[in-house]
């Protein structure tokens, strides 16, 4: 177990490290830089000066090899857009990322895994109507679900059309914030849930679809273990392996940030910074992004695994290539 | 399976290739007066459908009337440049939703087809390839497979078109766009193709094609990547649905086709005011359609998968 | 046993009189106490929270290294001047400078400091900070935005501080703006930056991650708290040396919060919805129709301060070189080629398309937002497409073929490309119209939009067509923005940064633009400008087509409103806002 999730881990550090030094090499070498990026607000002699201070004129080697010497330290460089120190920035992004990430993933659990449940065990109509329900659902991917939800927003008013809080005053006292970004979350995270909870039942109805036809479930049932405490007790985690496939790519996905959602929504959250970290051509904050991102892949991944090893008894601690 | 899967492939590409016949205005086509007209709806005068044309009362509001004194045929019959018509009204620069919406659909599901057509194409070869030799070129081609597979198809795609020049001309974004769309798709096929002409390439036919002198491409083409065909067509239903998303979703955030060119992506870009979201619903029209094609991609790709 | 009721009666009676009586003469007391009363601010409105919307994040606090509107709003509400110029009126006002003298040979501007005055931290603020606050501007390594517009032809000014309430500026030479010249300057406390500016770190003083009891303040509010990303939020600051005309401490306001969002169609939804009571900038011509509503309710006042002093501008590359082996090159840089694309546009109608009718035509680059400079005796390209053609036909551009556009005699045809910034609607579609009516004409034009930054390189190397863009002017006062006028000027752009004119009419301006940037008599210098316009507008290096008129949207409990062309159009005289608390 421990070779395993060692060799697990070193992955995670392999991917994270590709992801940023890809990034890292991609922004450097596209066209334009930070300083050309600012536009008319500086004169040539202000961006060349700019171009000085944040070393953009240093070579691809050296630039790496800084970074790569910051990291090791824990420094991941200072953003060229918000003149402020990547680590803290992507910290607090990230933070509201995983707000809105958990509150989709629990949605998306919630509604789609017992759905799945139902509909892979049952028959007629209502099975029926859960596998419609289901393909408009995955029809619904967050573009257009974000787009029709803020429709409906705008219309009705019936929630806040964009944004993570509304401002109160600085000062507010903490179940008043809460219930304010309460207010805000439904937006964003059913445009995300949607789809997902829609994939997370089909996936869940096909898997315990075929679970239930194992030998040893209907072994259970001739020993007279009534149907629910079957299915729930024996065919559903055995139907979990990928399930939970798919969940280590969703957490992975949903912690990295959507930034369609958080875009169309102005959730600011790390998605949102990366697409503009991107477009400024900053540097050391896009790299930053793409290493988290990466890390929060694998992390999802591992995450699955684990879960997987825990529930699913039929699983051993060996590579599953 | 592969019969409905044809029939809904084809009828796109009929849309989209008799867009010009079948629109009644050019995509770029604007009126000046009418600025976010609402959708005008016909009505038959004796046996002639006719619309009652639309006259603006308050240019800053954006507001329009019926003017039901006159009545117009539709473009398709008569054209009159002094009063158009708008069956899915106009957008935000006076031009028909409708004929954007069918020239949109050429570009966006042009895109999404040739595009769907490259990784299928690549990713055959290349996970037959790696299927049938094996080694050290197949193992590190499906590294990089389940590298790309791993990250998120959209932020790869972002950031892909990001670190190129973020204007470009309409041809070169459309040539662009379809390279990173193939160069995220293929590994998706070449996964599967692999681990099937893996077991297939041990099957009697294979040994046999072997044993009467045929080469390696031969027996890849003719006989291997034939018997994914059913892997290939789930994955072309699945990859289609995603790859029209990720044009329109590049052009809603400004990285794909620059304005004039219709697609369903551009035609969302004027989507970000909410505003204009509730005060013209029709600007929503290809968030509509791109639902439409994806549902229908969808179920006909459920079907085939469980066939 | 009847003389009691009746003595109870008495006696009530008198209670009753003596009540009435008193209430009487009670409510004459306070009406005779209003009679005398200054009414100027209703003290009932002191109080309350303002909250504005900003576009974008802060750099930095430090306005004298970075213009940009995040810290420019921060300078205007933690910042006070010596002299600040009333944006409304034009007029220079007292700030921290009581009074002022001007020597005669009007070099010499002598300032008297208020008394009392102090820093948010309880230190004096004294003339030493202003010699301080101009030697970082002038600091080389601190690399200060400021120091150009401090500098009168190149030389800066000279200051002393002969004691603690009296400043002196000397400057090189005479200024045309006179006193205004102060409204730019920026003060920073000496005693908390004296060390970083020796040790050559200015430039990183008061930086965003600056706890907020470190930033100092003089102005109407001091920052408490920056949540990155989300707001930021002002509270009074108690020591403001300001009073209003009835003697009450200014700020009215207790508290104002600035909301971080980057979105303008945010920015709007939540105005609707009331969490916003102001903008940061203009609203849109399109979102008018969505406000309209609300303010026939009683939700949302919008607010109009004028024709805005920015009209989208349109200019071709004059730089002689780069024309040289062009087919072009024997009619697209003459002057007449431009007066045919002035006479080719429908200035009414690109109004009504790109602004929905919110806007007034302009033919040169001052607009009648800017009152006291703009002049309406200026050459008017009317609408013609007939004499657009006629001009062409002149400079030999005429349909020599079956297509629809115009060819030269020796085959080269009428077209050009236009750059333009990508992302800003109004631009973009004023390029477009531009396309569309030259068509009529029977010019081609290509509209190319690119980034921002790919337009501005190109623009400085001088390797472009031409251009369509919105320069955003910060002052009424050309003299503020000589480096646009002047052949010289990094701003010039159809030429930027000439060592001697090229052309006859820019050596011309420069001539009069002397006048204009040194001369001390109102009347001449006027005089000159009109005269730099007139030959502006008849040589054209710029087209210019459509002001667009500015509307500015507030809820309904925002008042105390002086509303300016300028930006920040209401919030230049936040400590003047009120905000009532119920709708």
């Amino acid at each position: 177990m421990a070779r395993y999730l060692l060799r697990r881990l070193g992955f995670a550090l392999l991917l994270v490290l590709v992801a940023s030094s890809a990034a890292l090499l991609l922004t450097r070498l596209a066209p334009g830089d930070f300083a050309a990026a600012q536009g008319l607000d500086l004169t040539s002699a202000q961006r060349e000066q700019l171009r000085e201070t944040l070393g953009l004129n240093q070579s691809l080697a050296e630039q790496y090899v800084s970074r790569l010497g910051g990291a090791l330290r824990f420094d991941f460089g200072e953003s060229m857009l918000y003149s402020r120190p990547v680590s803290a920035l992507i910290g607090e992004r990230a933070l509201n990322t995983a707000v809105l990430a958990t509150t989709a993933l629990l949605l998306a659990t919630i509604v789609g895994m017992p759905l799945g449940i139902y509909s892979g065990t049952s028959s007629g109509l209502g099975r029926a109507a859960v596998r419609m329900v289901s393909t408009v659902g995955v029809s619904i991917p967050p573009l257009i679900g974000s787009l029709g939800l803020v429709f409906l927003a705008a219309r009705t008013g019936w929630f806040p059309v964009g944004g993570m809080t509304s401002s109160a005053g600085a000062d507010v006292t903490w179940s008043a914030w809460l219930a304010d970004l309460v207010r805000h979350l439904p937006l964003p995270a059913l445009a995300l849930a949607l789809p997902l909870a829609a994939a997370l039942e089909k996936l869940q109805s096909e898997s315990i679809e075929t679970s239930v036809h194992e030998p040893f479930v209907a072994a259970s049932r001739a020993r007279g273990v009534d149907r629910a405490r079957v299915v729930l007790r024996h065919a559903w985690p055995a139907s979990l392996r990928p399930v939970l496939g798919l969940y280590g790519l969703m957490i992975g996905g949903l912690f990295s940030g959507s930034f369609v959602v958080e875009v169309v929504t102005s959730w600011p959250g790390l998605g949102r910074l990366m697409f503009d970290a991107l477009k400024a051509r900053d540097l050391f904050l896009v790299a930053g992004c793409a290493a988290t991102g990466a890390f929060f892949l694998a992390a999802g991944t591992l995450l699955a695994d684990l879960l997987l090893a825990w529930t699913d008894p039929r699983v051993t601690s060996g590579d599953e290539a | 399976m592969i019969r409905r899967a044809g029939i809904v492939l084809a009828s796109q590409t009929l849309v989209a290739v008799l867009a010009p016949l079948v629109a009644p205005y050019d995509a770029g086509e604007a009126f000046r007066g009418f600025l976010h007209a609402p959708p005008m709806r016909p009505h038959l005068e004796g046996l002639t459908p006719v619309v009652h044309p639309l006259v603006l009362t308050d240019l800053l509001e954006s507001r329009f009337e019926r003017d039901p004194s006159r009545t117009v045929r539709l473009p398709w019959m008569q054209r009159d440049n002094t009063a158009p018509v708008f069956l899915l009204g106009s957008d935000d620069f006076g031009r028909d939703v409708l004929s954007r919406l069918l020239y949109g659909a050429r570009t966006s599901l042009g895109l999404s087809l040739i595009a769907t057509l490259g990784s299928v194409v690549i990713g055959a070869l290349a996970g037959a390839w790696a299927g049938y030799r094996g080694g050290w070129v197949g193992d590190a081609m499906m590294r990089v497979a389940d590298l790309v597979l791993v990250l998120p198809v959209i932020y790869v795609v972002l950031v892909l078109r990001a670190v190129l020049p973020l204007v470009l001309p309409a041809s070169t974004v459309f040539l662009l766009v379809a390279w990173i769309l193939v160069a995220v798709g293929w590994p998706y096929v070449a996964r599967g193709v692999r681990a099937i002409v893996a077991v297939e390439r041990s099957r009697q036919y294979v040994q046999a094609a072997q044993s009467l002198g045929a080469g390696s491409f031969r027996i890849l083409t003719v006989h291997l990547i034939p018997a994914c065909a059913g892997h290939l067509l789930v994955q072309a239903t699945l990859l289609l649905p995603a790859f029209i998303l990720a044009e329109a979703t590049l052009s809603f955030v400004g990285l794909g086709f620059p304005d004039p060119v219709a697609s369903w992506g551009t035609m969302l870009a004027g989507a970000g005011n909410y505003n204009a979201i509730a005060r013209f619903p029709w600007t929503l029209a290809s968030a509509v359609a791109i639902f439409l094609v994806v549902l229908a991609t969808n179920l006909i790709g459920a079907r085939g998968r469980s066939a | 046993m009847n003389r009691q009721p009746r003595a109870l009666l008495s006696v009530l009676l008198i209670l009753v009189v003596g009540f009435l009586g008193w209430r009487a003469w009670n409510s004459a007391r306070t009406d005779q106490e209003g009679g005398t009363e200054l009414v100027v601010s209703d003290v009932s409105t002191r109080g309350g929270t303002l909250t504005s919307s900003l576009r974008s994040e802060p750099r930095s606090f430090n306005r004298l290294v970075e213009a940009r509107v995040p810290t420019d709003l921060y300078s205007t509400l933690t910042g006070a001047k010596l002299v600040r110029i009333n944006r409304a009126t034009g007029e220079p006002e007292a700030g921290l400078a009581e009074k002022w003298t001007i020597s005669p040979d009007n070099r010499t501007y002598t300032l008297t400091l208020r008394e009392g005055l102090a820093w948010s931290d309880g230190a004096p603020f004294t003339s030493a900070d202003v010699v301080f606050s101009l030697q970082a501007i002038y600091d080389a390594k601190a690399g200060s935005v400021l120091a150009s517009a401090f500098k009168i032809d190149g030389k800066p000014i000279e200051v002393t501080a002969p004691d603690a309430r009296t400043v002196v500026l000397t400057l090189p030479g005479t200024f045309g703006p006179g006193i205004a010249l102060l409204d730019n300057l920026h003060l920073v406390p000496k005693h908390k930056y004296e060390a970083a500016l020796k040790a050559g770190t200015f430039a990183h003083a008061m930086a965003v991650s600056t706890p907020p009891a470190e930033l100092l303040s003089m102005g109407p509010f001091k920052l408490t708290s920056y949540a990155p990303g989300q707001r930021l939020a002002f509270d009074r600051n108690p020591h403001y040396f300001k009073k209003d005309a009835a003697g009450i401490q200014l700020p009215y306001l207790d508290q104002v919060i600035f909301e971080i969002v980057p979105d303008q169609n945010a920015e709007i939804v939540r105005l609707q919805a009331g969490q916003l009571d102001t903008l940061q900038q203009q609203v849109r011509p399109e979102d008018i129709g969505t406000l309209r509503p609300l303010e026939q309710q009683g939700r949302i006042n919008l607010i109009e301060p004028g024709v805005s002093v920015d009209p989208d501008g349109f200019f071709f590359n004059m730089r002689a070189p780069y024309w040289s082996k062009d087919p072009r090159r024997d009619w697209i840089t003459h002057k007449e080629f431009r007066q045919a694309i002035s006479h080719a546009v429908d200035r009414e109608a690109y109004a009504n398309t790109v602004y929905l009718g919110a806007g007034v035509p302009v033919w040169g680059p001052i607009t009648p937002g800017n009152k006291r400079w703009f002049t309406p005796n200026l050459q008017r390209y009317g609408h013609s497409v007939d004499r657009a053609k006629e001009i062409l036909a002149g400079l030999g551009l005429v349909n020599r073929d079956a297509d629809d556009w115009l060819e030269d005699p020796k085959g080269a045809e009428a077209q050009f490309s236009v750059l333009v910034f990508r992302g800003n609607t109004s631009v973009e579609r004023g390029a477009q119209f531009l396309r569309d009516e030259l068509k009529k004409a029977g010019v081609r034009v290509d509209v190319v939009a690119l980034e921002q930054g790919a337009v501005i390189e190109r623009m400085f190397k001088g390797d472009f067509e031409s251009i369509f863009f919105v320069v955003l002017t910060s002052s009424l006062d050309p003299a503020m923005n000589a480096d646009f006028w002047l052949s010289s000027g990094p701003s010039h752009f159809w030429n930027i940064g000439q060592p001697t004119p090229a052309t006859d009419w820019e050596k011309q301006i420069d001539d009069l633009m002397v006048t204009v940037t040194t001369g001390v008599d109102e009347a001449e210098r006027k005089k000159a400008f009109d005269d730099v316009q007139k030959i502006f507008a008849d040589n054209l290096p710029a087209l210019y087509f459509v002001a667009p008129r500015l509307y500015m949207g507030t809820s309904s409990r925002v008042g105390g409103v002086t509303p300016s062309i300028l930006r920040p159009q209401l919030l230049w005289n936040v400590e003047q806002m009120t905000v009532t608390e119920d709708r």
